[in-house]
């Protein structure tokens, strides 16, 4: 190190006369290193947007930005592995927010507010209300702001086939599955996930809330504020699941359905617009869920409003570029872009209301669910629980004149579900 | 049987202490000075080599192992805590335990100061023998002729020392320090850096047999995982073994028709790595999958459905208990004959021809010299492999988790709330609580308690076909 | 004579049976690969539409497939893997067929009841043993993972070493030949199927493995992965429907070299086994 000083100051009086200006400048700004995580689909953006950032910040520092590919909803399972070897700045799925604030893997963003002041001129209250209320909820802990919201399109409502389908017969669920029996199409949704099947629930009044201790609370096997019980909902959704027009499809596998041909309707989210839109062609549609029968009422299905966020790692080690990369990846022209190349639904108000937003069919459909949309808060023991039940009303395993039996399921599913976080 | 010359020598220790009691002066010096005999013997090479490696390992503790070992008891008490520097944009952070760090390196510093502590034994013993040798006036080895054994009698140390390091740092370690781990309460919430986790006796094996007051049901699941992990080794092993035989049988019959054709075709099966062909077949066999659409074109689902088999509109391959139990051990059976059947046609080429010709002659039926001959002699060749494949089979990851994970959901309820499902074995359970879950403290005692169900198991069988113990197997 | 012909072709009937329900997933990879699909194909056996675009594609890497760097990366990991797995298993076999040593039994009950423990579970700790050394997202790392502990494989070796006839040696000593001369010049020359069934069998294990080299190769550097972690991630939810086809067009091509030398493995294999047996 030391013989490498001396080389540089012995170079540096040489050649001083003729390259004054860019010794000093050399010597005056520091490298950078930062590493950033992102979707595989995203990574042209991303590089591009990070060349911006290197380019903007040109003045405070040389940057040495590498990408890398995560998947946001896999990057909780490689952050929490070893969360000083995850990226700077990665971008994961809403429903990942307190395991990663329990692992140290996320910054609180108010503790580097004034860098946001600093540097890009802005307070964390601007880009709070930059950004929908929803979202901003959804990525704050006792009013702490843990990640940068990017996209609000993690969420699901109902594609179908305008040739086969009016939209009287996707008003509900009774219609729709008759109408599509008659096109000789079958209607698919997930069931055997949480994040799917909580839409009944929700839709029925019932709730999820996540406790300080990281546990979940639960009230699915009780009666919900609109008076309905757990069991008029599960059997409502038995009716649903035993119709030979539904389909039960695995998490994962719509996309693979939607491009076989064999459905007309499909509850899934923006990520299967494109697929959708090849399918049905010129019948290419999209609206809010339909309503349900629970006895002869009809009530409106809920959804998961969930949120793509951009974080800082807790354990970053320029975390203050980091903090301003990640604010620079979800700013107004960032949110622009990625709605152009990538068509994901912006979080940031400005960009939401413009044309080319409100004008596009997944987007308008998923802003008409968002009225019944909420924001799900529930800890890791929420998923396996809840998978199963919907797995169970799947596979018929369930009757619908057993209300013990359902009674028993829910109690049992709600006792894991609350179960300690190990 | 090979008789084993020299393996009893003397007990190390009882070395020990005549060497320290009836040695002189340089060997009693040679306690504090590893390299004190050999330089009194002229010998400075060896004098040099031992000085260093006792160097070597006083740097180490100085500078490395009294960083964690004391804090061993413990696993650390200072908790991570971090202030923002606006001038450095960077975080500062305070000293701080990582108690994961903590727990593998003390491990290695007791590995090294064990290992240290024997080359420390034996030296002192070796320097006595010097002694003696000199006392009687024998010529000592010199440094070349010392480095010179090591490619005559000392051979196995050239070869040994590598490849046992390897297994050592990668291997022993490991494993010792996940039996560590399943005494501790290292989970999600509990997670180094940002916090601490710390030893708790044994709450995690009383968690797992039903004790501990866990309201998630550990111990129901456990029990049916296990017991779904026994008959899936006992059908994949015999399934396969079997199975492996009689199609090298078939394929070594007189009828056949080309037969090394037929062999490679079988054998394309398993050329084809495990994660595409098992991926490929799971995709082939899902729900809405290929085999589905043709089970529906031809009518068999709604045949299925009509006899009231499945309640679905589709066929449940590898969806739905009983049915993928069927189909995991079916597609098993895919992937595992062809590679049991190349190792029985090995061993089938060596069946004693004489013994044979000489049944033919009496008349002997094919059947009975399949029984009284090909079968006996098979197993006595491949018997200790049943065995082994049995563990392997405890332990089969791959086959489990690339066909069920991610598309196979649990109904029951029970078990889902301890994140295990009917079709997991042990290790598959064990790893999802660590990739998904975090949960090393229960992995770890799952992986202990599978060590321990395989190491009876190997024990009983071992002494079961070799007939007692006392013999030296070369399949041991 | 009829009689017999029949059996002959019923024989070979069954034959062919069982290897046609042995080769139709094969047959559908192959297949696969070659639809002009993207996605999976769920409707029909063959291809609606066929083509080799998908196979044009995998030599032009865009962001998710970096097929051509991941044959690298895996073949040069294959490579060092190999020279020292073999290097391991010979020696340690050695040791443990011709030379009688103190703690000879010692280290072979060990190396049996650490094979006892389940691997996945030690991960963890190797991984964390390789960070300390700055070896994780590094082919040193999985270099080391694949071949340091594979000097526990030994006995397939051994048992081969078992039957090499201990006359020759005796004989090469009375010459002056040293115990490290006999390795070199008389038994290894006299391997060469196990040497070969080893070379093989130690090549392959980076091309099968995803799940540590997933979890040392943690950057998400696509650039950087191995074969098997490239197609595996792939099927990821959000890939599979526009990668499926890519997937089965590198799974095709992977399953090439690797089916020809497990062919060349097998044959090794039979022989050494042979050998093995006769002592």
């Amino acid at each position: 190190m030391k013989f490498k000083k001396v080389m540089a100051s012995v170079l540096a009086v040489a050649m001083a006369a003729s390259m004054m200006t860019f010794t000093v400048s050399a010597e005056e700004t520091e490298t950078v290193s930062l590493t950033v995580w992102g979707a595989e689909e995203d990574q042209t953006l991303l590089q591009e947007l990070c060349d911006n950032f290197a380019a903007a910040y040109a003045d405070y520092a040389v940057f040495d930005i590498s990408i890398g590919v995560e998947s946001e909803s896999t990057a909780k399972d490689t952050v929490l592995t070893d969360v000083e070897a995850a990226a700077d700045v990665y971008s994961f799925a809403s429903d990942q927010l307190t395991s990663l604030v329990n692992a140290g893997a996320l910054a609180n963003l108010e503790d580097y507010a004034e860098v946001l002041e600093a540097y890009a001129g802005k307070t964390l209250d601007d880009v709070k209300s930059a950004n929908s209320e929803g979202s901003v909820e959804a990525a704050s802990i006792d009013g702490s702001l843990y990640g940068f919201p990017r996209a609000g399109d993690n969420g699901y409502f109902l594609y179908y086939d305008s040739t086969k389908l009016s939209e009287e017969d996707v008003a509900t669920w009774d219609s729709l599955l008759a109408a599509a029996d008659a096109a000789g199409g079958k209607v698919g949704m997930t069931l055997a996930s949480g994040w799917y099947n909580a839409s009944f629930f929700y839709g029925a009044g019932f709730t999820t809330d996540l406790n300080d201790d990281g546990t979940t609370a639960i009230d699915w096997n009780g009666t919900s504020e609109s008076g309905y019980t757990g069991v008029q909902v599960v059997q409502s959704m038995l009716e649903i699941a035993g119709n030979s027009a539904f389909m039960a499809i695995a998490d994962g596998d719509i996309s693979n359905q939607i491009a076989s041909g064999d459905l007309v309707a499909v509850v899934s989210g923006t990520w299967d617009a494109s697929a959708a839109a090849e399918v049905f062609g010129d019948g290419y549609a999209a609206t809010k869920l339909p309503t349900y029968t629970i006895g002869d009422e009809q009530v409106q299905q809920g959804s998961v409003a969930g949120f793509k966020f951009t974080g800082v790692n807790g354990m970053s080690e320029n975390i203050g570029w980091a903090v301003l990369l990640a604010e620079y990846l979800t700013n107004e022209d960032a949110q622009t872009q990625f709605f152009a190349q990538r068509e994901s639904g912006p979080t940031n108000l400005n960009v939401a209301a413009s044309e080319e937003v409100s004008a596009n069919i997944a987007q308008a459909a998923l802003a008409e669910q968002s009225a019944y949309g909420v924001v799900q808060m529930v800890g890791d023991k929420f998923w396996d629980p809840t998978a199963t039940l919907g797995e169970n009303i799947a596979q018929g395993t369930l009757s619908v004149d057993d209300e013990d039996g359902i009674q028993e399921a829910l109690d049992t599913m709600v006792e894991g579900v609350t179960a300690a976080v190990e | 049987m090979k008789k084993q010359k020299g393996e009893k020598k003397g007990n190390i220790f009882t070395d020990f202490g005549t060497a320290v009691v009836k040695g002189d002066w340089a060997v009693k010096l040679t306690l504090l000075w590893m390299g004190a005999g050999y330089a009194k013997r002229k010998q400075y090479g060896r004098a040099i080599v031992m000085t260093l490696l006792e160097i070597g390992v006083i740097v180490f503790t100085l500078r490395f192992a009294l960083q964690y070992v004391p804090k061993f008891n413990t696993l650390g008490t200072v908790v991570m805590e971090k202030v923002f520097n606006m001038q450095t944009m960077k975080s500062e952070m305070n000293d701080y335990d990582n108690s994961f760090l903590i727990l593998l390196f003390s491990l290695f510093s007791f590995v090294i100061w064990f290992v240290a502590a024997a080359v420390w034994i034996a030296n002192v013993g070796y320097v006595y023998k010097l002694q003696l040798k000199a006392e009687r006036g024998e010529k000592l080895n010199t440094f070349k002729q010392d480095i010179h054994s090591l490619v005559e009698e000392n051979f196995h140390i050239t070869l040994l020392s590598l490849p046992t390091l390897g297994v050592v740092v990668f291997t022993m370690i490991p494993i010792i320090l996940l039996v560590l781990v399943s005494f501790t309460n290292y989970d999600q919430q509990h997670m180094p850096p940002n916090s601490l986790f710390t030893w708790v006796g044994l709450d995690n094996y009383l968690s797992l047999i039903g004790g501990g007051g866990l309201t998630v049901t550990f111990s129901y699941a456990f029990v049916r995982v296990l017991g779904w992990t026994l008959v899936w080794a006992f059908f994949a092993t015999f399934t396969n073994y079997f199975g492996g035989i009689l199609l090298a049988m078939f394929l070594n019959s007189k009828w056949t028709k080309w037969p090394k054709f037929w062999r490679t075709l079988f054998v394309i099966t398993i050329a084809v790595p495990q994660f595409v062909s098992l991926l490929l077949v799971r995709n082939f066999f899902s729900n809405g999958g290929i085999v589905n659409t043709i089970c529906a074109n031809i009518g068999l689902t709604g045949f299925l459905r009509d006899i009231g088999m499945i309640s679905t509109s589709y066929i449940p391959f590898l969806s739905a208990p009983g049915w993928a139990h069927v189909m995991i051990i079916l597609i098993n059976i895919w992937i595992g004959v062809p590679y049991q059947m190349l190792i029985a046609t090995g061993v089938l080429t060596n069946l004693p021809a004489d013994q044979l010709e000489s049944a033919r002659v009496d008349g002997a039926t094919p059947a009975q010299i399949f029984r009284k001959i090909t079968m006996p002699y098979l197993f006595f060749v491949t018997g200790p492999t049943l065995i082994t494949d049995f563990v392997k089979n405890i332990n089969n990851f791959n086959v489990i988790y690339l066909l069920t994970e991610g598309v196979y959901t649990t109904t029951n309820q029970l078990m889902a709330n301890s994140q295990a499902k009917e079709v997991d074995l042990l290790v598959t359970w064990l790893f999802r609580l660590t990739q998904d879950y975090y949960n090393y403290k229960m992995s770890s005692t799952i992986g202990v308690v599978v060590f321990i169900i395989c190491a009876v198991f190997t024990l009983l069988a071992f002494n079961k076909v070799t007939g007692g113990a006392g013999k030296e197997s070369d399949y041991a | 004579m009829r009689k017999r012909n029949i059996k002959y072709f019923t024989h070979n009937l069954v034959l062919a049976i069982l290897a046609f329900i042995w080769l139709i997933p094969i047959v559908w990879l192959v297949c696969t690969s070659f639809s002009d699909y993207d996605g999976m194909n769920t409707s029909t056996f063959f291809p609606k539409k066929w083509s080799i675009r998908h196979y044009i594609q995998l030599f032009h890497p865009d962001t998710v497939q970096q097929f051509p760097a991941w044959f690298r990366n895996t073949f040069i990991i294959a490579v060092f893997t190999t020279i020292i797995s073999t290097l391991f298993v010979l020696m340690v076999a050695y040791a443990m067929s011709f030379i009688r040593f103190r703690a000879r039994s010692f280290m072979m009950n060990m190396s049996v009841i650490l094979s006892l423990f389940p691997g996945v579970l030690a991960m963890i700790a190797v991984y964390f043993t390789l960070k300390t050394f700055g070896l994780t997202n590094s082919y040193i790392g999985l270099i080391l993972v694949y071949s340091a502990s594979s000097g526990m494989g030994y006995l397939i070796c051994k048992g081969f070493f078992d039957t090499v006839p201990r006359a020759l040696c005796e004989a090469a000593k009375i010459d002056g030949c040293s115990q490290a001369g006999i390795f070199w010049k008389i038994v290894i020359p006299l391997s060469k199927p196990i040497i070969v069934y080893t070379v093989i069998s130690s090549f392959l294990v980076p091309w099968m493995d995803f799940v540590y080299a997933k979890m040392i190769m943690n950057a998400g550097i696509s650039e950087n992965y191995t074969v098997a972690i490239g197609l595996y991630k792939m099927l990821d939810k959000s890939l599979i429907n526009s990668y499926f086809t890519v997937f089965c067009a590198g799974g095709v091509l992977v399953s090439i070299p690797i089916s020809i030398l497990f062919m060349i493995m097998q044959k090794c294999y039979v022989e050494g086994m042979t050998g093995a047996v006769k002592g």
